[in-house]
């Protein structure tokens, strides 16, 4: 047992075991004490209701919870040791902003001096302090939610639980919020989950994410790793924006050369020796696979594969572009500004090594560029 | 094809001006987004226009026709709603098929002219459903066809994507252009995505507090906001802000930033001697060498991934905050301690008091 | 919580069932008085344990009824016949009148549009006794006392205001812009309301037209006062079996169990409306 956060084959049914709503399938994750951990899925993947069981306000079906060495999961949730801020703000209306955020530690009869300078510094930190004492009911939806996220993050738990943290923050204000979050949570060696819809949101601030789909844990691992691995379809779709290009191929391997067949009779060749054998014999043997690649890791090449432009559009910082190609559409992203014409022709590289395979059926990665998956 | 002019459009509610003598003209075909934080007044904007919200002062003219007084019927434009708001009780080909029908258009017409448009937006498939069968990918397509199929020649989008999940939102931002351009309608684009702004928009007019602050092209809002509060609308991450006042010697316009002396190249001598804000973009800064001129040393808090980018919170001596971003995959910096240098030329100059960026003319010309 | 323990489940059946039989006994009780003789109702004490008859009905729907004192002529039948009439005729009236102008209240904010409304709710709050004495003699010098219209017309009073707050509210729900949307397409706004506006609040209008029929036809004192024997509904009619020689439990308990069947029946029928149309109506007025 582990002084982090252990959560052992944990099943959730709304309704009755093993005939209802089946929320969250076996569920088995290891969170390291100082971890960040971000659950990550779309409505209904059961990232929150895996939060809710941690925190104590759903039951857990099968399966355990434990916490710092005790198993928590039968606990009432002011037992657990766990601070939570929740998606919808929930500060108590009577009191102002400084007693929301100080109320964890009053009632843990600290001196009021401390209480002052921690609710200070926490206030520095998420911008709030001018509206210290106000009361929520005056005060923006975004600066409830940093103070709902301040209540949570000033207290001394084992766990801290954050619902989809910044769901309603000003976008000016997110990139150095997730900044000082991350750099405040990291100083103290906290140890924190949380649950988003929002892939940039994890990706800034999580040591590993774990997506969930349809109840069932796809990948837990670094953002980088889920990013260049992707363990399957899904993963790789819902990971990454803009979103991985993928396309339906047919491997054949002709004259040293393996070839893709994409549809619209567009084909793209390697060399033997850009996959290793033994990723060249389940590509080969499988045949049909889908074949995926990053918009960033296509590129423009004269001794490319042709396409044509369908869209270009300059955002300041990068341009995004969409081409007509194998019957669908690829696109590319560059860092630079890109001024190409509606229908203009361009022709486009993909490396082998940018290149993921999978399974067409089962959408089980294969290879990661010239390695097995 | 229709033109659009606005002249001095006033829209008060409860006393309170929400619009606030606006003044606008789209030229035919052109698209103009109406970009702006929510309670800027552009919702109520296309509202008018549609005809469903009637202006206390002004003129709509469409064509060149006055249409303030024509009730929205009559003024066949086609619109697309932020929730869609399609009618629950009907199937998408019967939604489809709405404007088609108030024109007294023949069965065959109207079959042909919903099939027409749901394969263009790939929903052909899904025309026998009722809304509440579609996913949202589908219902916001529907609701796009149903503005699209009368072909009408102004067709005002109000914000239609902000209901759809990151994905299929950039799926479809890529997609609307060549959708809009085959229809070849003038269109007013109201959002608050300001990527979807400079993607979409021919020109973007920037709203707040129920007045235009800006007009221009996404490169003229972009690289010269006109003040503090544009040039912070546009950008993730945020521009980097901060107070300076810029000096002069015998080589040109400085400021002092972190006791290091930034060369302006290029900036407007109105500034010298002002107290200003100088904004930097967060791609305008990158890692260098210690013995880079110019050099401003920081310590590095935080490293986030957003995107293709990496963002990178540092920290001056003066313990100032900046944000520094760098495409994906390049070399960041090796230790906690660093040090940035300015692209000067994409700096940004800002009076401090009125918050009015400060330059005139076509700085981008000298960038070039 | 989710899952519950049995000890948990049985004593919430338990406590169900209390409350079912705390609510459902004067039904209950009320069928079985309405097959037994005035006799076996009168016992001391009272039994479950009867001989079942039905000349409790037959007396109803013959319209003959033999008492100590005699046969009494009794029109049962007509005056149920007068509160089918009489509800039914109210409500359309009521729908007709207060469709349109919860529409009107809801999607157009004029000048005291809100005072208006409010007065026509008031009427509900009024005790009818109030304004019954005046009525009745506006009526008799109008010569509407003791006419079909006349009461349709009081009738009003009760369905009118009902109607139209939870209508209102119904029709406050619907989405502005999904009306927009059928108007920018280019259809008029009469369009609009009978194509768009009207169907996405039928529940609501039937749940509205339910309740005011259910109101109408519960109404005893308006009929009472303005109307006549032939004109009477049932809920008055049943006064008759007050008679010289005693009260006629059993005929009551019968007369009791046709007259609320009507009403019983629609009101299972519908009840999944009623209770969304009512909680709506209650959010939103």
């Amino acid at each position: 047992m582990t002084t982090g956060l252990s959560i052992n084959a944990v099943d959730k049914f709304y309704g009755p075991v093993d005939r209802g709503v089946h929320a969250v399938k076996a569920l088995s994750m290891q969170v390291e004490k100082g971890e960040i951990i971000a659950l990550l899925g779309s409505s209904g993947c059961g990232k929150t209701s895996t939060l809710r069981m941690i925190a104590g306000f759903e039951e857990v079906s099968r399966g355990t919870i434990a916490l710092a060495g005790r198993e928590i999961h039968t606990f009432a949730p002011v037992r657990r040791n766990v601070a939570m801020a929740f998606e919808g703000y929930s500060l108590y209306p009577p009191l102002t902003v400084r007693e929301n955020i100080g109320f964890a530690l009053k009632a843990s009869k600290l001196p009021k001096a401390t209480i002052d300078e921690r609710v200070g510094e926490i206030a520095k930190l998420l911008e709030i302090e001018s509206i210290l004492d106000r009361y929520p009911s005056s005060i923006s939806g975004g600066q409830q939610q940093r103070a709902s996220l301040g209540r949570a993050l000033i207290r001394d738990a084992d766990l801290h639980l954050l619902d989809e943290p910044m769901g309603q923050l000003e976008p000016q204000l997110r990139a150095v919020l997730r900044g000082r979050i991350k750099h405040f949570i990291k100083e103290r060696g906290l140890t924190a989950i949380l649950v988003t819809h929002d892939q940039t949101e994890a990706n800034a601030l999580a040591d590993r994410i774990a997506v969930m789909e349809g109840g069932e844990l796809q990948q837990f691992d670094t953002p980088e790793v889920i990013k260049e691995r992707p363990a399957n379809l899904f993963t790789g779709t819902f990971v990454g924006e803009p979103p991985m290009n993928v396309f339906e191929a047919f491997v054949s391997e002709e004259g040293g050369q393996i070839r893709l067949k994409l549809p619209d009779g567009v084909s793209l060749d390697y060399g033997r020796d850009s996959f290793a054998p033994a990723v060249r014999e389940r590509l080969v043997g499988r045949q049909r696979v889908v074949i995926g690649v990053r918009p960033y890791a296509v590129h423009r090449d004269a001794d490319g594969v042709a396409a044509t432009v369908s869209a270009n559009q300059w955002l300041g910082d990068q341009t995004h572009i969409a081409a007509d190609f194998a019957g669908g559409s690829l696109v590319l992203v560059e860092h630079d500004r890109t001024r190409l014409a509606l229908g203009e022709p361009i022709s486009v590289r993909i490396d082998p090594a940018d290149l993921h395979v999978f399974d067409a059926a089962s959408g089980a990665a294969i290879s990661h560029g010239a390695e097995l998956a | 094809m229709a033109s659009l002019e606005l002249q001095g459009i006033v829209k008060r509610y409860k006393g309170q001006a929400v619009l606030d003598d606006v003044s606008l003209t789209v030229g035919d075909g052109e698209t103009v987004v109406l970009f702006g934080p929510s309670g800027s007044g552009k919702s109520v904007l296309l509202r008018l226009i549609a005809g469903v919200v009637d202006p206390d002062a002004g003129r709509i003219l469409i064509g060149g026709e006055d249409v303030t007084e024509v009730d929205a019927e009559f003024r066949g434009v086609g619109m697309a709603f932020q929730n869609f708001a399609l009618f629950p009780h009907m199937s998408a080909f019967d939604n489809i098929a709405t404007p088609l029908e108030a024109r007294k258009a023949r069965p065959d017409a109207i079959r042909a002219g919903v099939e027409s448009v749901a394969r263009l937006l790939k929903i052909g498939h899904v025309l026998s459903h009722k809304p509440r069968a579609l996913s949202n990918g589908q219902k916001q397509r529907t609701a796009l066809a149903r503005a699209l199929a009368g072909e009408p020649p102004l067709l005002l989008l109000d914000d239609p994507l902000r209901n759809v999940d990151a994905k299929l939102r950039f799926e479809m931002r890529l997609e609307l252009p060549r959708l809009l351009a085959t229809r070849g309608a003038t269109v007013v684009y109201v959002t608050q995505d300001y990527k979807e702004a400079m993607a979409l928009g021919d020109r973007i007019a920037v709203m707040a507090q129920g007045g235009i602050r800006q007009l221009g092209t996404p490169e003229q809002i972009y690289l010269e906001p006109a003040s503090i509060e544009i040039a912070r609308l546009f950008g993730d991450p945020t521009i980097n802000l901060l107070d300076v006042k810029p000096s002069r010697d015998a080589r040109g316009i400085f400021v002092g930033l972190s006791n290091v002396q930034v060369r302006l190249d290029g900036a407007s001598e109105q500034a010298v001697g002002r107290d200003c804000v100088i904004g930097l973009r967060p791609e305008a800064l990158s890692f260098v060498g210690p013995d880079t001129a110019g050099a401003i040393p920081v310590t590095v808090e935080a490293e986030t991934p957003l995107n293709e980018k990496v963002v990178t919170l540092v920290r001056t001596v003066r313990g100032r905050e900046i944000l520094v971003s760098r495409p994906a995959g390049t070399p960041g910096p090796a230790q906690s301690a660093a040090h940035l240098a300015v692209n000067a030329k994409s700096a940004l100059l800002f009076d401090r008091a009125t918050g009015s960026r400060i330059g005139s003319g076509r700085r981008r010309e000298v960038a070039a | 919580m989710e899952h519950s323990s049995p000890i948990e489940r049985v004593l919430r059946a338990v406590a169900l069932t209390l409350v079912v039989l705390f609510f459902m006994f004067p039904i209950f009780w009320i069928v079985l008085m309405s097959f037994q003789t005035n006799e076996t109702i009168l016992r001391i004490p009272p039994s479950v344990v009867f001989e079942p008859t039905l000349s409790n009905y037959k007396a109803l729907l013959s319209g003959r009824l033999e008492t100590a004192a005699g046969t009494l002529e009794l029109n049962f039948l007509r005056t149920l016949w007068n509160s089918i009439f009489l509800s039914v005729t109210s409500v359309a009236v009521s729908l007709l009148l207060g469709v349109p102008a919860a529409y009107a209240f809801a999607r157009h904010k004029f000048r005291g549009s809100e005072d208006i409304a409010f007065t026509l709710l008031s009427f509900r709050f009024a005790p009818p006794l109030l304004v019954l004495l005046p009525l009745t003699i506006y009526f008799q010098q109008i010569g509407l006392a003791n006419t079909y219209i006349g009461l349709i017309w009081v009738y009003q009073l009760i369905c009118l205001p009902l109607i139209l707050w939870i209508v209102r509210g119904y029709f406050e729900d619907i989405s502005a812009d999904i009306e927009y949307a059928y108007r920018i397409g280019g259809h008029s706004w009469f369009a609009t309301f009978r194509k768009i506006a009207l169907p996405l609040a039928g529940p609501g209008i039937a749940a509205a037209g339910l309740l005011a029929f259910i109101f109408a036809w519960n109404n005893f004192v308006f009929a009472l006062v303005l109307a006549s024997a032939d004109k009477q509904p049932v809920t008055v009619g049943a006064l008759a079996f007050v008679t010289a020689s005693g009260i006629q439990y059993g005929q009551i308990a019968a007369a009791i169990v046709l007259s609320i069947t009507p009403t019983l029946a629609l009101a299972l029928y519908a009840q999944r409306y009623l209770v969304e149309g009512l909680s709506l109506g209650a959010v939103k007025g």
